[in-house]
C-alpha cells in the first residue's frame, strides 16, 4: 500500500510540566475567590467541571483509540440523577450522595452493555451507535415530563451547604485536582499501558494475549463514571438541567476540547476546555457587539480541523514544540 | 386497513429516500473504509438546495438538479480538501469528517438562519388519489417511490454492468491490485464519493416537501437514521441496504402513527437485535 | 540492454529496514530469477518495483526513465504488471471482467492478445462467465498471468507462483511460462527452485534485504554448495 500520510492522535512524548508549575498553577486557582468577581469564578467552576469531563473523553479517544458520540448520555445521567432525586425527596447531602452513587451504578452498568454492544464490530462503528443511544437518552428525557419537565428543563434546589459560592469553588477545584490524580494513575497504570497498546497496535495486542474487548469495556466504564460525576457537579453549579446535557452537542464540546488541547494527554483535556470556554465567552460578547462573530463556532470547527491535519498533538503539542526549539535555541547560545 | 395503505406508502416513500442516503455511505464506506459523518449533512444541504430554488424559480426540476450539483460540489470539495489526506486512518477520518459536520452545519445557518424553512410539494404533486373510496394515496410519496427505484435501479446497473462500475467492485476488494493495473484508484474515490453525496443531496431535496419544513438538525438525524440502516442491512450489500432500507422506512411510519417520537427507539431496538444477532448485519457477508 | 535497472534501493515497512541493498539488472526478453530464504525481502523487491512500497534509497531505471517515487498506476501504465502473491484475483468479478478490467485500450490489438491468452490457457476460456473466486488455486495463478499480459507490457513482475499448488500444476504453469517468455521479459521471485531452475535464465539470490549473488542458471543449477549456504539445507532438485 502506497505510504499515505497520517495524523495519528496518541501520547505525546515528554509533557515536561514541572512539578513547580503544576503546583503554582493551583495556587493561582487557590487564591482566585480573593482577587476575582463573581463571573469569573462561575466560569472557572465550569471550566473544573467540564474539564473532568473532557478528560473523561479522552480516556477513551486519546489513550484507548475509542470515539464515542454519545458520550453525553453519561453526563446526562450524573446530571440528571441529582436533578430529579433531589426534585423527588429533599435537597440534603445524604440524598444528594445517594442520587450520586445510584447515577454511578447505572452508567457503569450501561457502559457495560453498550460496549459490550458495539466493541466487537469495527471501532468506526461504535461511534455511530453510541449516538444512538444518546439519542434515545434525550427523547427518555423529552418524553418523561413529569420528572423532568421535558425539553424545557428543570431547576431544583440544592444542600444549603453547597450555596456557599467560596466553598464549592473549592469543592469544584478539589474535584478536578482528584479526578486528574485518579485518571492519571490509572492511565500510567499496568491497565492503562494494556490500553495504550491497543491503541498503538489492536492486533498486536490480540497477539499477546489480551483479551481486548475486556480492556476496552473497561476502559469505557471509567471514562462513563467520571463523565458521570462530572455531569452531577455540572447540575449542581448551574441549579438547571435540560436535555441540552444529553445531546451530541455536549459529547462534541469534549471531543473539541480535547482534540483541540491535545488528544492523548490529561492536561490537553483540561487546556482545551479552558481554551474554549473562555474563547467561547468571549466570542459570543464580541456576537453582541457585531454580527460577523454570530457563528463563531466555526472557528472552533475549523481550528479542530486544522489541528487533525496539521497538528494532531493539539496546541499542547504545539506549546511543547515551541517551548523546545527555544530551549534549543538557548543552549547552543 | 385504509390507514394501513397510506402507512405502507409513506413508509416505503421515506424508505426510499433512507436507500439514497444510505447506499451512499456505504458505497463509500465499502470502497474506500470512510465513515462519512458529514453524509448527512449533505442531505441536509440538498434539502436546502432544493428548497430555495423551488421557491425561488418555480422549477421544482431546477430544484433537484440544484441539490445534486450542491451535494456534488460539497463532495467534491470535502475529498480532496481533507478526506483524501488520510486514508487509512479510520480515527482521522472520523474526527475530520465530524469536523467537517460543525463546520458545514454552522455554514447553512449563515444565509438561512437556525429558523426552519417551509419546504412546498410541487403543484403537480400535491393532494392525493383516493381509491374504492377510503384508501388515501398521497401523490407526492409515490413520486417519491417511483423515483427512488429509478435512481437505485440505474445505480446498481452502473456498479454491476459499466466498467466504472467494475472498477469500484474491484476495488472494494482490492485497492492496491486496481493500482497496479493501471487505474488511479484516487480518482476513482474522489468520483465514488462525489456520486455518494450528490445522491444524499437529491435524497435531501426529495425527501424536504414530504417532510414540510427543514432545519439544520435534520442532517445528524439522517446521518443516524442512515447509519443505522446500514449496520442493519450489512455494509456493503446493495441489497442488504434496499431491504433494510426498507424496513426502517416502515417502521418509522408505523410507530410515528402509534407512538409518536418513538420512531427512533424503534430502529435503535432493531439495530441492537441485529449487532447481538447478527453483527455484520442481516445480509452482511460475514465479520468486517 | 537493461530493460529494468535497480540500484543499491532501500526500503523500509514502517519503522522496518527490509530491503537494505538491492541492485539488479534485468535484460530484455529474459526471465530473471530472484531467490532466496523467506523473509529475505523478495516480496518487498517487487512490491518496490512497482511502487507499491516506494524505496527511501537508490533507483530504478525501466525503459530509459527513472520511475522510483512514481505513483503504482503510472509506474503500470509505462508497462510494468504486476501477479502479485496472493494472485490479486477479484473473486467477485468474472473471469473476462477480471481481464477487462485489466486492459487499458478496448482496441483490437489487446482483444487479440486476449484471444491467444485464452488459447494458452484453455481453462480460463471455458470458465470465461463465471466469478472468478471459484476458480481452483492453479486456475487463479493463471488469470493473474494472463491478465498482467493482456497489454502489451515489457516487464512481468511474478511473485511466488506456486506457492500453494500442486506438483502437477507447477508443472504445467512452467509450460505456460514458457510459452510466453519469448513475448515478455519476466522477474520470478521463486522459493521452489525446481521452477526456478527450469524457466529461469538468469539468477539473483537475495538475503537479508541485499542481493548478495547473480549470474547465469545453469551455473547457480551446477553450484550445490551455493544452494545449499543461500537456500537453505538439502534444497530438493
Amino acid at each position: 500500500m502506497q505510504q499515505l500520510k497520517t495524523g495519528t492522535p496518541g501520547i505525546p512524548r515528554l509533557f515536561n510540566t514541572n512539578w513547580l508549575v503544576q503546583l503554582i498553577i493551583v495556587l493561582i486557582l487557590a487564591v482566585m475567590p480573593l482577587i476575582a468577581g463573581r463571573p469569573t469564578l462561575n466560569l472557572l467552576v465550569l471550566i473544573f467541571c467540564m474539564s473532568v469531563y473532557a478528560m473523561s473523553y479522552d480516556i477513551l479517544l486519546g489513550y484507548t483509540g475509542i470515539v464515542s458520540f454519545g458520550h453525553a448520555l453519561f453526563f446526562g445521567i450524573g446530571a440528571y440523577g441529582v436533578a430529579i432525586y433531589i426534585a423527588q425527596t429533599k435537597a440534603t447531602m445524604g440524598y444528594l450522595l445517594l442520587a450520586i452513587l445510584v447515577s454511578l451504578i447505572i452508567s457503569t452498568i450501561l457502559s457495560f452493555f453498550i460496549g459490550f454492544l458495539s466493541l466487537r464490530i469495527k471501532n468506526t462503528y461504535y461511534a455511530m451507535i453510541t449516538l444512538a443511544f444518546a439519542q434515545v437518552g434525550v427523547i427518555l428525557a423529552e418524553k418523561a415530563r413529569h420528572l423532568t419537565n421535558g425539553y424545557d428543563g428543570m431547576t431544583f434546589r440544592i444542600p444549603s451547604v453547597l450555596m456557599n459560592k467560596t466553598l464549592f469553588y473549592y469543592a469544584a477545584l478539589a474535584f478536578l485536582i482528584t479526578a486528574f490524580i485518579f485518571l492519571w494513575r490509572f492511565t500510567n497504570s499496568p491497565t492503562g499501558r494494556v490500553l495504550a497498546a491497543i491503541r498503538e497496535n489492536e492486533q498486536r495486542a490480540t497477539f499477546l494475549g489480551f483479551n481486548v474487548l475486556r480492556y476496552k469495556i473497561i476502559s469505557t466504564i471509567v471514562a462513563g463514571i467520571t463523565a458521570c460525576l462530572a455531569g452531577s457537579f455540572y447540575a449542581i453549579h448551574m441549579r438547571f438541567v435540560s436535555t441540552s446535557v444529553l445531546t451530541v452537542s455536549k459529547t462534541v464540546d469534549a471531543l473539541l476540547a480535547t482534540v483541540i488541547g491535545g488528544v492523548g494527554s490529561l492536561y490537553g483535556a483540561i487546556l482545551g476546555t479552558t481554551i474554549i470556554n473562555f474563547a467561547g465567552e468571549y466570542l459570543s460578547k464580541l456576537a453582541k457587539v457585531s454580527v460577523i462573530f454570530e457563528r463563531w463556532y466555526i472557528i472552533f470547527g475549523l481550528l479542530y480541523i486544522l489541528i487533525v491535519l496539521f497538528a494532531p498533538h493539539g496546541v499542547l503539542g504545539l506549546l511543547c514544540k515551541i517551548k523546545n526549539k527555544l530551549f534549543s535555541a538557548i543552549k547552543s547560545k | 386497513m385504509d390507514i394501513f395503505v397510506n402507512l405502507t406508502v409513506a413508509g416505503l416513500a421515506t424508505g426510499m429516500m433512507y436507500y439514497l442516503l444510505a447506499s451512499g455511505l456505504s458505497l463509500v464506506y465499502g470502497l474506500m473504509g470512510v465513515l462519512n459523518f458529514a453524509h448527512g449533512t449533505v442531505f441536509m444541504y440538498g434539502c436546502y438546495a432544493g428548497v430555495f430554488v423551488f421557491n425561488h424559480t418555480g422549477s421544482f426540476a431546477a430544484g433537484l438538479a440544484a441539490a445534486l450539483s450542491a451535494g456534488a460540489a460539497v463532495g467534491w470539495i470535502m475529498e480532496k480538501v481533507v478526506i483524501s489526506r488520510v486514508y487509512g486512518n479510520h480515527i482521522s477520518q472520523i474526527l475530520l469528517t465530524t469536523g467537517l459536520m460543525l463546520v458545514l452545519n454552522e455554514l447553512i445557518k449563515i444565509p438561512f438562519g437556525s429558523n426552519i424553512l417551509p419546504a412546498f410539494q410541487p403543484e403537480a404533486l400535491q393532494g392525493s388519489w383516493v381509491i374504492g373510496g377510503s384508501i388515501v394515496i398521497v401523490k407526492y410519496r409515490v413520486f417519491l417511490i417511483v423515483l427512488g427505484l429509478i435512481v437505485a435501479v440505474t445505480m446498481n446497473m452502473v456498479i454491476a454492468r459499466t466498467k466504472l462500475g467494475m472498477t469500484v467492485r474491484a476495488g472494494v476488494q482490492n485497492p492496491d491490485m486496481v493500482q497496479a493495473l493501471g487505474i488511479n484508484i484516487k480518482r476513482v474515490f474522489n468520483l465514488v464519493f462525489v456520486i455518494g453525496s450528490a445522491l444524499a443531496a437529491l435524497g435531501g431535496a426529495l425527501m424536504a416537501p414530504a417532510l414540510g419544513a427543514v432545519n439544520p438538525e435534520i442532517g445528524l438525524m439522517y446521518q443516524m437514521t442512515g447509519f443505522m440502516v446500514v449496520v442493519i442491512g450489512g455494509m456493503g450489500s446493495f441489497i442488504g441496504t434496499a431491504f433494510s432500507a426498507a424496513l426502517v422506512g416502515l417502521a418509522s411510519s408505523y410507530t410515528a402513527y402509534l407512538y409518536p417520537d418513538a420512531s427512533t427507539a424503534v430502529i435503535v431496538i432493531v439495530m441492537i437485535i441485529v449487532l447481538l444477532v447478527k453483527p455484520s448485519g442481516l445480509f452482511g457477508k460475514g465479520v468486517e | 540492454m537493461m530493460l529494468l535497472d535497480v540500484k543499491k534501493m532501500q526500503t523500509y515497512i514502517g519503522q522496518y529496514h527490509i530491503l537494505q541493498g538491492i541492485s539488479l539488472e534485468v535484460p530484455e526478453g529474459y526471465v530473471t530469477v530472484l531467490i532466496g530464504r523467506n523473509g529475505a525481502g523478495k516480496t518487498t523487491t517487487l512490491r518496490s518495483i512497482m511502487g507499491l512500497n516506494p524505496p527511501t534509497k537508490g533507483s530504478i531505471e525501466f525503459n530509459g526513465e527513472m520511475i522510483h517515487g512514481l505513483p503504482t498506476y503510472t509506474i503500470a501504465r509505462k508497462g510494468m504488471a504486476f501477479v502479485p502473491e496472493d494472485q490479486g484475483i477479484f473473486s467477485q468479478l468474472t473471469v473476462d471482467e477480471n481481464f477487462r478490467i485489466a486492459m487499458l485500450k478496448e482496441d483490437k490489438e489487446t482483444m487479440d492478445r486476449k484471444y491467444w491468452l485464452l488459447d494458452i490457457f484453455p481453462d480460463l476460456k471455458v470458465k470465461l462467465k463465471i466469478k472468478a473466486g471459484s476458480l481452483s488455486g492453479g486456475q487463479k495463478q493463471m488469470l493473474s498471468i494472463a491478465r498482467a499480459l493482456v497489454n502489451n507490457n515489457k516487464v512481468l513482475l511474478i511473485d511466488e507462483p506456486s506457492k500453494g499448488l500442486a506438483p502437477i500444476i507447477v508443472e504445467k504453469l512452467a509450460a505456460a511460462i514458457k510459452q510466453i517468455k519469448d513475448h515478455t521479459t519476466i522477474v520470478l521471485v521463486e522459493q521452489n527452485f525446481w521452477l526456478a531452475s527450469a524457466v529461469g535464465e538468469r539468477y539473483y539470490i537475495i538475503d537479508d534485504g541485499q542481493t548478495v549473488h547473480q549470474g547465469a542458471m545453469e551455473e547457480l543449477i551446477k553450484d550445490k554448495g551455493l544452494q545449499k549456504h543461500y537456500l537453505g539445507i538439502g534444497v530438493k532438485e
